[in-house]
């Protein structure tokens, strides 16, 4: 298809543009404050503005091509997929509390927050590494994405979908950094959510309304797509009990740990930007649910859908599905305002990633690798330049993705089998230690390729479902980092002792609280002792490895 | 049955109140999901399961927001202290060594 926009559709996308590029000068002068402000806001937001940040960077261009694609699929039940987020709920109440008060600006940082000497360095070192290779990879990927609606609406070349819009919003990501980003995602938040309102109710009224999409799925045979809880069997077909339950406990027991997903280096920026515990936590669970909801109006969109183009089988055209009901039922004059919330959409996930990958450049690579001793405003310089270098090595990923997907699935999912148990071990049990850590990360490396990629490929294996690919690379690994934690020597007590104190990690950390209770900096009543945080020093061992 | 007073050091404490948090949370999320969207399709079920999940929300923040809030004003008369610490290690500096 080929969409015509009149010059009222190209004035909605030239405002919203404009709009976007004003929160770049507008917070030009507080992003170039501090590091702090390039990549914090100054650790001073209320919740609702990371949660709007969390609800606007997870609703990407390509979110609405995935959803539709599993409930096209699965009905109803395939909005279970849509559960990976569902860490949320408990981690804001655990993790997130956790992660905040340890006060590390990245994921990478917390491993020297937590862990000690050689092994933590190694892991701050590498997750650093991992995570600039990562959002620039995102970046890539959402980039194409927009760059094959831009083709799929106008029959522009993929290039200048992936290319333009990343630029513009590169001016307000490299102006004013994450004051921008969030500012930004603000605006973009609201224009997304009202437009996916709009075009969703349009798409439900235009096949006959509620009652309407019941009766032609009646009259389809295909009822059964309108409840959620109609699986394939215990262990078979396209969507069994035993992979149902998998996500539901991968998703929710997750959030006792950090990582568990990919989306949580995301949420670890904007739970440090929020300015209290209280209002991380807040701005976890509300964008969360918020995104949650979304996914249930985009649901019944695309039943109606469904039941508008039943026979539909080849995936890549039903994906489209949602923005089909966009355009080809809203009115005239309304399109342009479509595709300035689908920039909306965007925008906020393209420069929360230019920005998170920079702070670990920055922060984690720069600064404590390369020059120790960087003004505030040489480091927001290299905040700029490690922007700009995202933005470039994205456009690169881009353009040579072709499989989307398989690419997608290994490294958000598979990738992470491995390591969700340490990711969860490293906040509830004191034992684990920095080289149990590092050794789930290189053992997961090796497995998930033997297991997904070369094994079956040689015929030693069959080609496993994505549940059972999830558990083996979860024994696997367990096989290797326990005994790698368990035959090496725990944390230094006083470094154990002095995160205890100041994080409060929840689970098994008996001999750490009793050690703190001893030094008198814990009382038994679960009072903290007045200077507790200045006794509980480790002094003079940090720069030690 | 709703506590609603914590001294800020025995909200650092893990309780009872974020055990009710950590269950109904996730309850929240089904519900209202899955509620909101047969309640769109106008399904009685959907309605009963939103209206549940809302109820369910309001409860957990009562719970959950008295102790967040101790625990906030608590940490924050802290939080300078570690970020002086945070600040010196990663730039290698001992603690005890001055900002240039």
């Amino acid at each position: 298809m080929t969409v015509t926009f009149t010059f009222l559709d190209w004035l909605w996308v030239v405002l919203f543009l404009l709009l976007m590029l004003g929160s770049g000068i507008l917070f030009y002068r507080l992003g170039k404050r501090s590091e702090s402000d390039f990549f914090l806001a100054g650790r001073g937001l209320p919740w609702w503005l990371p949660a709007s940040s969390v609800y606007a960077t997870h609703t990407a261009t390509d979110t609405p091509m995935w959803i539709t694609g599993v409930i096209y699929k699965n009905g109803m039940a395939g909005i279970w997929y849509t559960f990976f987020c569902g860490w949320a709920a408990i981690s804001a109440f655990v993790s997130t509390r956790i992660f905040r008060r340890s006060l590390a600006y990245t994921q990478a940082e917390w491993n020297v927050v937590r862990f000690t000497g050689l092994g933590s360095e190694l892991l701050r070192g590498w997750m650093a590494g991992w995570q600039f290779f990562m959002n620039m990879f995102v970046l890539g990927w959402v980039g194409i994405a927009m760059g094959r609606i831009c083709e799929y609406l106008f029959a522009w070349p993929i290039w200048i979908g992936l290319i333009v819009f990343s630029l513009v919003c590169a001016v307000y990501v490299l102006a004013a950094g994450y004051w921008g980003v969030v500012m930004a995602d603000f605006q973009q938040g609201i224009i997304a959510f009202l437009v996916i309102i709009i075009v969703s109710v349009w798409g439900i009224h235009t096949a006959g309304g509620p009652n309407g999409i019941i009766e032609k799925l009646e009259i389809l045979g295909e009822l059964d797509r309108m409840n959620p809880f109609a699986f394939t069997g215990w262990w078979s077909g396209d969507f069994p009990i035993a992979w149902f339950i998998t996500m539901m406990l991968i998703a929710f027991l997750g959030g006792f740990g950090m990582g568990t997903t990919i989306d949580w280096y995301v949420e670890a920026q904007r739970i440090q930007s929020a300015k209290t515990v209280r209002d991380a936590s807040y701005s976890i669970w509300w964008g969360t649910i918020l995104g949650l909801i979304r996914n249930s109006v985009w649901a019944v969109a695309i039943l109606a859908f469904f039941v508008l183009f039943p026979n539909i089988t080849e995936p890549s055209e039903y994906e489209m599905g949602w923005f089909r009901l966009g355009f080809d039922y809203l009115p005239a004059g309304m399109l342009g305002f479509f595709f300035a919330a689908i920039l909306a959409i965007h925008l906020s996930t393209i420069s929360s990633h230019l920005n998170l990958g920079a702070l670990y450049a920055t922060r984690d690579l720069y600064q404590h690798y390369v020059n120790p001793q960087a003004s505030q405003k040489r480091l927001v310089q290299v905040g700029r330049i490690s922007t700009g270098i995202l933005l470039l090595g994205s456009f690169f990923y881009g353009l040579i993705m072709e499989d989307i997907t398989s690419w997608l699935i290994f490294a958000l999912w598979i990738m992470a089998a491995g390591i969700w148990l340490p990711n969860i071990l490293q906040v509830i049990w004191w034992r684990f230690n920095a080289w149990g850590y590092l050794s789930s990360w290189i053992a997961n490396l090796g497995f998930s390729w033997l297991v997904v990629w070369i094994l079956p490929e040689l015929n030693v294996i069959p080609n496993l479902l994505d549940y059972q690919q999830f558990w083996i690379l979860m024994i696997l690994g367990a096989l290797v980092y326990f005994p790698v934690t368990l035959l090496t020597k725990s944390e230094p007590m006083d470094h154990l002792v002095h995160y205890y104190v100041m994080s409060r990690p929840i689970g098994w950390w008996k001999p750490v609280r009793e050690e703190a209770m001893r030094r008198g900096l814990i009382l038994t009543n679960g009072d903290t002792a007045s200077g507790a945080e200045q006794a509980s020093r480790p002094l003079d061992t940090y720069p030690s490895i | 049955m709703i506590r609603k007073t914590w001294s800020a050091q025995q909200a650092d404490e893990w309780t009872k109140e974020d055990w009710i948090a950590i269950v109904l949370s996730p309850l929240c999320y089904v519900l209202i999901t899955i509620g909101a969207a047969l309640a769109i399709l106008l399904q009685i079920s959907g309605f009963i399961m939103l209206l549940i999940g809302i109820v369910l929300t309001v409860y957990l923040h009562l719970v959950i927001d008295p102790k967040l809030k101790a625990i906030s004003n608590e940490y924050e008369t802290k939080q300078q202290d570690y970020l002086r610490e945070l600040e010196a290690k990663v730039r290698w500096k001992s603690i005890n060594q001055k900002e240039p």
